[in-house]
């Protein structure tokens, strides 16, 4: 058993099934997802490969996937946090793991995901100035193109 | 202290993709460097959305135009974990074929431009000379010389035979001859190793933790590979090395490359001796996918590249999150300009090999007269910021 599965298995998080293989899928509140990502940060060669927001306009949440992935031991780790789609905030991880920047600042600029303690989120990072002076998110599912 | 904002960008007509770096220099030394993005985003994510699966190959073979097949394979076998779809030996061996070819002329594209930068304008006119025939490989295999549009859900969409099979051998033979000797130009010239040895350091511990990917990744002394590490296509049976350079610097990206080169023509005969017998696509074409999702890792040419596809039943995806390797590298890698001089700038930028258009035009603020002039990335290159 890896050192890195034996933490998040210690730490009561719920795991979910993945059909790939050298996946790892976990479920994470937003309240804890600063303590998951520190005591990851801990270990040797972990970087993050991305942080992947998914908008479930019907449900009412937004999903945000961060895949982290472990160089030594050679598996990906997902830790998914659920916001409400109103008020979607997450703690930033920028701090912790500082290659989360760019994946924050684009989760940021095109769904609307505020990663607080970020103080370089800016809208117009990917998106045009007239999408973004109206304070529209193209990547959420009530954007129509 | 007067500090200088130098724009370098956004704007390069040989290179694909603008983006801006502000640069802001005290004398010749860089204090700090921000990436200045936005220019160019395309919305193929939110398209993808509307696409069905089978339309959205094309689409996501678009996104690079020299990577353009590692993005089909991401794309695919992520759709295909999916959905369960069973794709033929050869056709995976064809894939990793032509993702291969794709990779030797990437690296000898990067080379080339390197060379132009730092001033060796021969030197790149000979290795773009020699990379024309592996472009012509990709064609003969393909039947386009950029974008392939090779595959297709659960297989590829032509096959190989022993007419083109001794004509690659042939070709490559006299590549990695050519590739050998470029390795031991950018090794031993006086010029090329002054301008890239100790330029753009990253230690190892850094380029873990700003997440740099592939060669330059491998280039700090990390031993991580897509290829290796997490297996897809026909990898998990073809022996190769995983390269892996200590130095950190530019040069070691550099020679990263050249390695990895050489060992993509060791697969490249691998494959062609070992390639399976079988049929290269599913008879019939794939319309419905499941409700499921896949997270999709390939080492393209510049590093991992990642795809999040998500299904909720039907023809189409709900969402295709792409995030290519120069999205890490060239935003987060701005650790490497730390106390360079304005002159290595060009250098370190080509060095993690961007996927961008933007260091052709410069303009030049002085902040006390306010005036401002324009300078070309190769002046800027040779330091030659007063213009003369």
């Amino acid at each position: 058993m890896s050192s890195v599965l034996d933490f998040l298995k210690s730490s009561g998080l719920n795991q979910l099934g993945s059909k790939q293989p050298r996946r790892y899928v976990f479920e994470v509140s937003a309240e804890r997802l600063r303590e998951v990502v520190g005591g990851l940060a801990k270990f040797k060669n972990i970087y993050v490969s991305s942080i992947s927001g998914v908008d479930y306009v019907s449900e009412g949440f937004i999903e945000i996937n961060y895949c982290l992935w472990v160089v030594d031991e050679r598996f990906m780790v997902i830790t998914k946090v659920r916001v409400p789609r109103d008020s979607p905030k997450v703690p930033t991880i920028y701090d912790l793991i500082p290659g989360a920047l760019n994946s924050e600042l684009e989760a940021y600029d095109l769904l609307g995901v505020v990663f607080e303690g970020n103080e370089k989120l800016r809208r117009g990072f990917l998106t045009p100035s007239e999408v973004a002076s109206q304070g529209l998110f193209p990547l959420r599912k009530d954007f129509k193109v | 202290m007067s500090l200088i904002e130098i724009p370098v960008g956004p704007q390069h007509p040989a290179l694909h993709e603008p983006i801006m770096l502000r640069v802001k220099a005290d004398g010749e030394r860089v204090v700090d460097v921000q990436v200045v993005t936005g220019y160019n985003h395309r919305g193929a994510e939110k398209l993808g959305e509307r696409n069905t699966w089978s339309k959205n190959v094309f689409l996501y073979s678009r996104v690079c135009g020299i990577c353009n097949t590692v993005h089909a394979q991401t794309y695919t076998q992520g759709v295909e974990a999916i959905g369960n779809v069973e794709v033929p030996p050869r056709a995976q061996y064809l894939r990793t074929l032509i993702m291969e070819l794709e990779r030797i002329h990437s690296h000898m594209l990067i080379s080339a431009v390197m060379a132009e930068i730092v001033g060796f304008d021969s030197l790149f006119m000979l290795i773009m000379r020699d990379r024309e025939p592996v472009m012509m490989l990709k064609e003969l295999v393909t039947g386009n010389r950029v974008l392939s549009d090779y595959y297709t859900l659960g297989g590829v969409r032509r096959d190989v035979d022993e007419v083109k099979k001794d004509k690659i051998l042939k070709v490559l033979e006299s590549v990695e001859g050519r590739m050998k000797y470029y390795k031991k130009v950018f090794e031993e010239d006086f010029t090329l190793s002054r301008r890239l040895g100790g330029v753009g350091v990253v230690r190892h511990d850094e380029a873990v933790r700003y997440s740099l990917v592939g060669p330059t990744l491998r280039g700090s002394g990390v031993k991580s590979d897509v290829r290796a590490d997490d297996p897809y296509a026909a990898y998990g049976e073809i022996p190769f090395n995983v390269i892996t350079y200590d130095g950190g610097d530019s040069l070691s990206r550099m020679l990263v490359r050249f390695d990895e080169t050489l060992e993509s023509i060791e697969m490249v005969r691998y494959i062609l001796n070992h390639l399976p017998q079988g049929p290269i696509a599913p008879k019939t074409p794939i319309r419905i996918i499941p409700a499921g999702e896949a997270f999709s890792r390939v080492e393209a040419p510049r590093g991992e590249l990642f795809y999040h596809i998500v299904s909720k039943g039907g023809d189409k995806p709900y969402r295709v999150k792409v995030r290519t390797p120069s999205f890490h590298n060239i935003i987060n890698g701005v650790i490497a300009y730390r106390e360079a001089n304005i002159a290595d700038v060009p250098v370190i930028l080509a060095s993690v090999d961007p996927c961008i258009s933007c260091t052709e035009r410069v303009l030049v603020i002085d902040e006390r007269s306010g005036k401002a002039r324009s300078l070309r990335l190769k002046d800027l290159s040779r330091g030659l910021l007063d213009g003369s």
